[in-house]
């Protein structure tokens, strides 16, 4: 019975959705404000019991770790630009999370992406068949022309010009790649939709 | 020409209608086009056919309901191949609500194959933190994992005693929508602890994750709910993902058509300038 009311719900705020396609609606506009309004909840209530009450209430209130009030005071004070007198104490918390950040970033970038990325561009072009042969030569140019492309040290004339013109190609391609999947993807969603309309509601299929 | 200056004050809703029904006639009337498996599904399902009986394998369901058609059918299709192959799945989730949806799959498949939760299966729910939290998940697990998803100590449960480390895990695989997701599994877990991890990710991550591919940091890719009918293909169970590919290569086909509508269009626009 809950089930069946949860489908139908959920059919008729899509439709709702959907009907924006016609024209805005007040239908519409309810079906987007009951959206804005549940996700707020939601994440008012993600937030609180998997960061806030575990990570800092939990051990300050129930179990009494005092220590955990000096993460407190480093939060509180990214709210002191609110007081101009003391605005400067934000740097400290602001100090903190680059700190930590940068320090986890950069290592494991340079160890988990650079690196292996760069390897990976070192192919053999002999001992292998002529598609593979192809196959290097694409990704070894197209990783030197469009690298040569971002270089702005030197005007982009003669083989350095040649090059770049390259990279643009390379990148167009890319990019046509990327728009392609982009729009597998968007009409994937429609069909996720339209799929829960006729077999979970209209039971059609 | 009278019909190309009708297309170019064309309703745009027609055109709303017209994939509108490319997407539904073939759902009610499925023409069984085929589809084809390609090297980065195929090289996830290998994987997982080598794997031993009784490796663990993470599922990580790093989506919510947005992504839910193009991730969920991945979900369905690689847990009942973890089930079959008699493996064990340890489900978590960087997003909010993907475990909750990975749960739904989880527990069909489960019944299916008579496996008992606990034991052969565990769902540790979200797992907030992002990158700091996958690094200590690969050095102590207890570190960020205290309780499954329904607040059952993880030590009460045999599974979640199993698995203390990165090295107790044989396989990872991301069912991923954005960011956390598959790159920070990659850069964060594999860089460091070098547990092989496959990835389903949405049709518009799916060109990002190639790089990673050719390098060897992913195993394999399915990319969007093509890659879903993929997998659904290779495990023989065709379902919700296989019964959108007809859908989707007619509108895809309607749309090749609209490109070149379009172009010609605007050529014809230029020539009577």
């Amino acid at each position: 019975m809950l089930t069946s009311i949860g489908i139908w719900i959920a059919a008729l705020l899509t439709l709702a959705i959907y009907s924006f396609l016609y024209k805005d609606n007040p239908v519409y506009k309810i079906a987007e404000n009951i959206f804005v309004g549940v996700s707020a909840g939601y994440w008012a209530v993600v937030l609180w019991f998997n960061y806030a009450w575990p990570n800092l209430f939990e051990p300050l209130i129930m179990r009494g770790n005092i220590v955990y009030l000096i993460p407190v005071a480093i939060g509180l004070m990214m709210f002191a630009p609110l007081i101009p007198r003391i605005s400067w104490l934000i740097r400290i918390p602001l100090t903190f999370t680059m700190g930590v950040a940068m320090a986890l970033v950069i290592l494991q970038r340079i160890q988990g992406e650079i690196f292996p990325q760069l390897q990976a561009t070192f192919l053999p072009l002999r001992g292998v068949g002529p598609v593979e042969l192809i196959s290097n030569l694409l990704i070894i140019f197209g990783v030197i022309s469009t690298l040569v492309y971002f270089y702005f040290s030197r005007a982009h004339k003669g083989v350095l010009g040649l090059f770049a013109k390259l990279g643009i190609w390379f990148m167009m391609v890319a990019f046509g790649a990327s728009f392609g999947y982009t729009v597998m993807a968007r009409i994937s969603l429609l069909i996720g939709r339209i799929y829960f309309l006729l077999h979970n509601w209209l039971h059609l299929i | 020409m009278k019909l190309f200056e009708r297309l170019q004050t064309l309703d745009r809703r027609v055109i709303f209608i017209l994939v509108a029904l490319a997407v539904i006639i073939p759902m009610i009337v499925p023409l069984g086009l085929p589809v084809d498996v390609t090297k980065p599904a195929k090289d996830i399902f290998d994987r997982i056919e080598k794997l031993p009986e009784g490796a663990v394998v993470v599922v990580s369901c790093d989506y919510d309901p947005g992504s839910e058609a193009e991730l969920t059918p991945a979900t369905v299709a690689f847990v009942e191949h973890c089930f079959r192959r008699n493996l064990r799945v340890y489900m978590m989730g960087l997003w909010p609500a993907g475990p909750e949806l990975g749960n739904l799959a989880l527990q069909e498949s489960a019944a299916r194959h008579g496996k008992e939760y606990g034991i052969d299966y565990i769902n540790v729910g979200y797992r907030p933190g992002g990158p700091v939290m996958l690094v200590s998940l690969g050095r102590n697990v207890g570190d960020v994992i205290r309780a499954d998803y329904t607040g059952v100590p993880i030590d009460s449960l045999p599974l979640g005693r199993a698995v203390k480390s990165a090295r107790d895990i044989d396989f990872v695989m991301t069912l991923s929508a954005g960011d956390p997701g598959v790159q920070h599994w990659i850069i964060y877990f594999n860089a460091r602890y070098g547990t092989p991890i496959g990835t389903a990710t949405t049709g518009i991550m799916a060109p990002q994750q190639y790089p990673y591919l050719s390098s060897g940091q992913l195993v394999g890719l399915l990319g969007g709910m093509k890659g879903a009918a993929e997998y659904e293909m290779l495990v023989d169970m065709q379902a919700r993902a296989v019964a959108g590919m007809d859908s989707q290569s007619i509108v895809h086909l309607l749309l090749v058509a609209f490109i070149i509508m379009g172009n010609i269009i605007l050529l014809y626009q230029r020539r009577a300038k």
